[in-house]
């Protein structure tokens, strides 16, 4: 609450100041302690939707809430900088390429779109449908972040064009 | 392996159902009279929680962790970012009702969709449950696609199809907000 009213008057007295971000112990502790648990969370909802509840929506967005959690936590840009650009989008065309990909592999192999039978490896159905939830649970993952950091971007309104010549430079310092 | 669902035909609600059902109209109804945005975004967040109880209650865990994971979890999150620019209101008002006329169109409203509510189905034992197709893929699922849960066996085998299509219109919500933000990359 304390973040809001604080971000608040930043943004009244500095146009675009720091943003909402606050620096809170129990917040940060909460989170380290939680977020682990979190992401064990979605990556067993997405990797056993196929036999219980869940699948590759349902962990794809339990997933990408860790990465929202520790932008809360950590401040936006430290895990903005942390996060190569390249990752979201190629996980995001990853996603529906796995998707597209099965289908295709099974019209080839002389069936019908996505007929997961046709594929001559031992429980094929099961590991397709598995493959695709892992496809669209990378689709999910990619889409919920990618949104929020535009939106975290959107905020800093005229200070957001100095931004690809940044990213630029800590994608040649990763490089 | 699969067992039928046998859910007793139940045409009465029970009082886990009425409280979680006065929990979540009440969620609603805060979220809509409150004049401070942060108590509207957190009674909403509550109302999606609610809704995400309910829908275990009946039995469909899977639009639960939906609801969970999306309506109570990310959506407040993006919520919570939008507000960062928004201003608290002056005036000491906490609620904002609704005017006369507006009220009565709400009401109109309400009654328009509750006059649909009688023609539902009662739970369990309705046309969805015992109708013919449920009970093929109850019957055949596990066979046919190998996999235990038969929501998952329907999205990814028999509605496989459809479920591409959702999966593109998520890639294509992340395409089109690159496209109108005029940038290549999120991060």
């Amino acid at each position: 609450m304390s973040d809001r009213e604080t971000g608040t008057a930043d943004v009244g007295s500095s146009a675009g100041g720091r943003g909402p971000y606050v620096e809170s112990t129990i917040i940060m502790t909460t989170v380290r302690v939680v977020a682990p648990f979190v992401l064990t969370l979605g990556l067993f909802v997405m990797f056993h939707g196929a036999d219980s509840a869940g699948g590759g929506f349902q962990g794809g967005a339990i997933a990408g809430s860790v990465v929202l959690m520790l932008a809360f936590a950590f401040g936006i840009g430290p895990v903005r900088d942390w996060i190569h650009p390249g990752i979201l989008l190629g996980l995001m065309v990853a996603g529906v390429l796995t998707f597209v990909g099965v289908g295709a592999l099974t019209l080839l192999l002389g069936g019908n779109f996505l007929e997961y039978g046709v594929i001559p490896i031992y429980h094929a159905s099961a590991y397709s449908i598995e493959l695709i939830e892992l496809g669209i649970g990378a689709i999910v993952v990619s889409i919920i972040t990618g949104l929020f950091f535009a939106i975290a971007g959107g905020m800093e309104g005229p200070g957001a064009e100095p931004k690809p010549a940044e990213e630029a430079t800590v994608t040649e310092d990763e490089a | 392996m699969i067992e039928p669902l046998a859910l007793p035909l139940q045409t009465t609600v029970s009082a886990l159902e009425a409280a979680l059902l006065a929990f979540v109209l009440g969620c609603a109804v805060i979220a809509a009279v409150l004049r401070d945005v942060l108590g509207v975004i957190i009674a909403a967040a509550a109302y999606s929680l609610g809704v995400a109880v309910i829908w275990v209650v009946l039995r469909a865990p899977d639009v639960a962790l939906t609801e969970a994971a999306v309506g109570a979890g990310v959506t407040t999150l993006l919520f919570l970012l939008t507000i960062a620019k928004t201003v608290n209101p002056t005036d000491e008002r906490s609620l904002e009702l609704p005017s006369v006329g507006s009220g009565a169109a709400l009401l109109a409203f309400v009654l328009v969709l509750g006059s649909t509510v009688p023609a539902m189905p009662a739970i369990g034992g309705s046309p969805v449950t015992d109708g013919e197709v449920s009970q093929y893929y109850l019957e055949h699922a596990h066979e046919q696609t190998e996999v235990d849960n038969v929501v998952t066996a329907v999205l990814a085998a028999y509605r496989g199809f459809d479920t591409l299509g959702e999966a593109v219109v998520v890639f294509s919500a992340g395409v089109a907000v690159l496209v109108v933000l005029q940038r290549e990359v999120f991060v």
